[in-house]
């Protein structure tokens, strides 16, 4: 930006008061430029030292987390549109809710976030639909929690096997 | 080597796991004797099952040449069943308490092991929901299969 103001030739002397910038304020400029290069990295280096930390190994629980959370939301939006389904979907929610919680309690997080998507839910009112779009996201949750539990180590093993366990008897109940 | 505590090892949870199948094998004579129709056949299938899941143990235990519990004549049962509804009560409970044995091997396996606990888990909690559901039993499903409390 300072490349782009017209420089006012041959006038160095800073008594000089006509528009444009004298040698020494460009050189000013540039000094302040330089300052300000300097300290950015510094700033830059602390910001990313912080962002590194959790980083470098993302817990594997984490994805199985974000799913309970995705599937407690994709039958809270179930419900949302079709309330006669309370009886069944309600405590599938609240499963999924648990799950999410105590996994939260392992990866060392106080609490888990609330649901939220609810763009799955294939509304329009037709419940069989529904229930079907319900029953494929429940099959591929057991499926990516059994992948999960095959190689927990032991002492995460019994959690993730009942998760699973649970998935499935989802995908049973909503048949 | 105290049976009734938490397994102590693979060898152990997968003794535990069998004797568990004994005892729902040996349930499921007077559930499926109290059931009709439908009901029974269910029955007859989760026996089958769970003679499959008792005999593939026994297989693994004494290929490897370690002691296989023996099977009893006969197994206490929580409560007398007398009609359908306790069948049904009883059939559930027996998934249950099934499901908490293979719940209780999965730390203590691996590969192949651990997988095949945690099918015999997802097994015994499906058939627990199906026995609700055929119970009239809400809610069908609970949170956490095999999980003791």
């Amino acid at each position: 930006m300072v490349l782009t103001c017209p420089v006012a030739r041959g006038r160095t002397t800073p008594h000089d008061r006509t528009p444009g910038h004298s040698r020494r304020n460009l050189l000013r400029a540039g000094a302040l430029l330089t300052l300000g290069g300097a300290t950015a990295p510094l700033t830059g280096c602390d910001l990313f030292d912080r962002a590194d930390e959790p980083d470098p190994a993302p817990d594997p629980l984490e994805p199985l987390a974000a799913e309970a959370r995705e599937l407690a939301g994709r039958h809270r939006a179930a419900l949302a549109t079709d309330p006669d389904l309370a009886g069944l979907l309600t405590p599938i929610a609240e499963a999924h809710e648990a799950h999410a919680g105590e996994l939260a309690k392992l990866l060392g997080r106080s609490t888990s976030p609330a649901t939220p998507s609810a763009g799955a839910s294939a509304d329009g009112g037709d419940r069989a639909a529904t229930l079907a779009a319900l029953r494929k996201a429940e099959r591929g949750g057991r499926e990516s929690a059994a992948k999960l539990c095959a190689v927990a180590p032991p002492e995460r093993a019994a959690l993730v096997g009942s998760i699973a366990a649970a998935r499935a008897t989802h995908v049973e109940a909503l048949k | 080597m105290n049976r009734r505590q938490a397994p102590s090892g693979p060898l152990q949870a997968l003794a535990d796991a069998l004797t568990a199948e004994y005892a729902a094998v040996f349930a499921y004579g007077p559930i499926g004797v109290r059931l009709t129709d439908a009901a029974r056949t269910a029955a007859r299938r989760a026996e089958s099952a769970h003679r499959a899941r008792r005999d593939a143990l026994v297989l693994q235990l004494s290929a490897a040449g370690n002691p296989v519990p023996a099977d009893k004549a006969g197994y206490a049962l929580p409560f007398p069943v007398t009609d359908a509804a306790g069948a049904l009560r009883l059939a559930v409970e027996v998934e249950e308490r099934t499901a908490a044995f293979w719940r209780a091997a999965l730390p203590h396996t691996t590969g192949a092991d651990r997988n095949r606990a945690l099918a015999a888990l997802t097994d015994c909690a499906v058939r627990a929901t199906r026995w609700r559901h055929t119970a009239g039993v809400t809610p069908v499903t609970v949170a956490f299969p095999g999980r003791p409390g």
